[in-house]
């Protein structure tokens, strides 16, 4: 086939997919947490409020699209839009089944961080543009705590490739086959590296218990502050991706990708991506957020110590098996 | 071609741009875009990994540490240019001259695609000497960042 219009088809399935995904993990995030905090959640619209995220998308559409008179039109406006396209460009590489990828590049791994280390660019734009001192504040907190996660999420990301022998994520997957997963075997730095990764792209996405640049008791609500309608939507709407992009690349890099337990297949990837997003819906609603001391602490001290072991060790087990 | 074109145009006018604007910010922000357009001129190269590496290092690493300076200093005023024409002029003659000769010597067209697996094993076999000097120059560099920057509660 034509690659443009292979590329144009792909884009279309994946993009529609992560997109329909996100807008409903809104719905199960709010029901999950009237769950936890013994509540409803959403009722009212639909059965059990399915329809909420569409009322939620009309709603946003209709808001009006204010952009403050102080701030940078250009960075203001790009800034949205540019986090969704970088998240969603990182699924172009993500292997589904056997053959089944979009673009299975001999450097997928390295693709995929390369891209999200572009994220901090819309993040520091929107920062910035808006010219609010919350806004300004929650992007400074946002770059500091993303070039410290950087390292350690690399260095975890390194183990799989290490015990590979590769940066094509249909070979590190096809390695894991048959329960060999790289979180469990080989034991140890396995494990490890997986916590490491997965804590790391929490940190990246802004999540909590790594989510002060948000910290909606100090800041406002950092850089969304200045945002209304759709603008608002699309940011709030790249951050869940960016969380939902994460737990497939942990499910991919860690966890077997589609290797399953009966027929393998796109739909192994799906539910444990889907578990390890619900984990951190989990993990939101149970844990309070890190002080910034805290998080650099974790980084530097704790998180690249611990992945040069992972490293070192994942290459000794490499070179002795 | 036309992707090697179009990286190329946005390369230039983002350098353009770069050097152009009076706005600090946008000015980091163009540098970034053109580090990027770089690396999409390595993709069409066909080596994806120098691009990968090339956006992860300098668009993801140097240019977000520049942002984060950037937002810690908090330029007020618009920079006036600097005067450095000249100086300007003349870099820009010798590098020049330099890709003259390098585009005039028989290995620079070759174009040969190579693996990744292949510049790995080049980079930790024959390569290994040099590529651990230069770990142990940047190591250099590190430290002596950090005494620098201890210095007055030494």
């Amino acid at each position: 086939m034509n690659p443009w219009l292979a590329g144009a088809l792909w884009g279309l399935v994946v993009v529609t997919g992560a997109m329909i995904v996100a807008a409903w993990s809104t719905w199960f995030e709010r029901k999950f947490a009237g769950a936890m905090q013994n509540r409803p959640g959403p009722t009212e619209v639909g059965p059990v409020g399915l329809l909420q995220p569409i009322a939620d998308l009309l709603k946003l559409l209709q808001k009006a699209d204010i952009i403050p008179r102080t701030a940078d039109p250009v960075l203001f406006n790009v800034a949205a839009p540019l986090g969704l396209i970088l998240v969603l460009a990182t699924l172009a590489v993500v292997p589904w089944a056997p053959g089944l990828v979009p673009a299975d590049l001999d450097i997928g791994v390295l693709f995929a961080l390369s891209i999200s280390s572009l994220m901090v660019v819309p993040v520091f734009m929107a920062g910035w543009g808006s010219n609010n001192k919350y806004a300004l504040l929650g992007g400074m907190r946002a770059i500091a705590q993303a070039v410290s996660f950087e390292v350690p999420l690399l260095l975890a990301a390194l183990v799989p490739i290490i015990l590979t022998g590769s940066f094509r994520i249909s070979d590190i997957i096809a390695a894991q086959a048959d329960g060999h997963w790289f979180a469990l075997w080989p034991p140890g730095p396995g494990a490890l590296a997986f916590v490491l990764f997965f804590l790391c792209s929490l940190a990246e996405a802004n999540r909590i218990p790594f989510d002060i640049p948000e910290a909606e008791s100090e800041l406002v609500a950092g850089i969304t502050t200045e945002y209304t309608g759709m603008k608002f939507g699309l940011l709030y709407l790249a951050e869940y991706m960016h969380t939902l992009v994460s737990s497939i690349m942990a499910a991919a890099l860690f966890l077997g990708g589609w290797d399953g337990p009966g027929p393998d297949g796109p739909h192994w990837l799906l539910i444990k991506s889907l578990l390890l997003f619900a984990g951190i819906f989990w993990v939101r609603w149970s844990f309070l957020r890190f002080r910034g001391d805290q998080l650099m602490n974790l980084a530097w001290k704790k998180g690249i110590p611990l992945g040069l072991a992972v490293v070192m060790a994942s290459a000794l087990w490499v070179h002795f098996t | 071609m036309i992707p090697f074109a179009v990286a190329s145009l946005v390369l230039l006018g983002s350098g353009v741009m770069a050097v152009r604007t009076r706005d600090l910010v946008h000015a980091v922000l163009w540098l970034g875009l053109a580090l990027v357009a770089t690396a999409g001129i390595y993709v069409t190269m066909d080596a994806g990994f120098m691009a990968a590496i090339q956006v992860l290092l300098y668009t993801g690493g140097i240019v977000t540490l520049m942002l984060f300076a950037v937002m810690l200093a908090r330029p007020d005023a618009e920079a006036a240019p600097n005067g450095q024409l000249r100086a300007a002029l003349a870099v820009a003659a010798v590098f020049a001259g330099v890709v003259s000769v390098v585009l005039r010597s028989p290995d620079a067209t070759t174009g040969a695609h190579i693996e990744t697996q292949v510049l790995g094993a080049v980079i930790l076999n024959q390569l290994a000497l040099p590529f651990e000097v230069l770990s142990a120059l940047l190591l250099v560099a590190m430290i002596g960042a950090i005494v620098l920057a201890r210095k007055k509660d030494a």
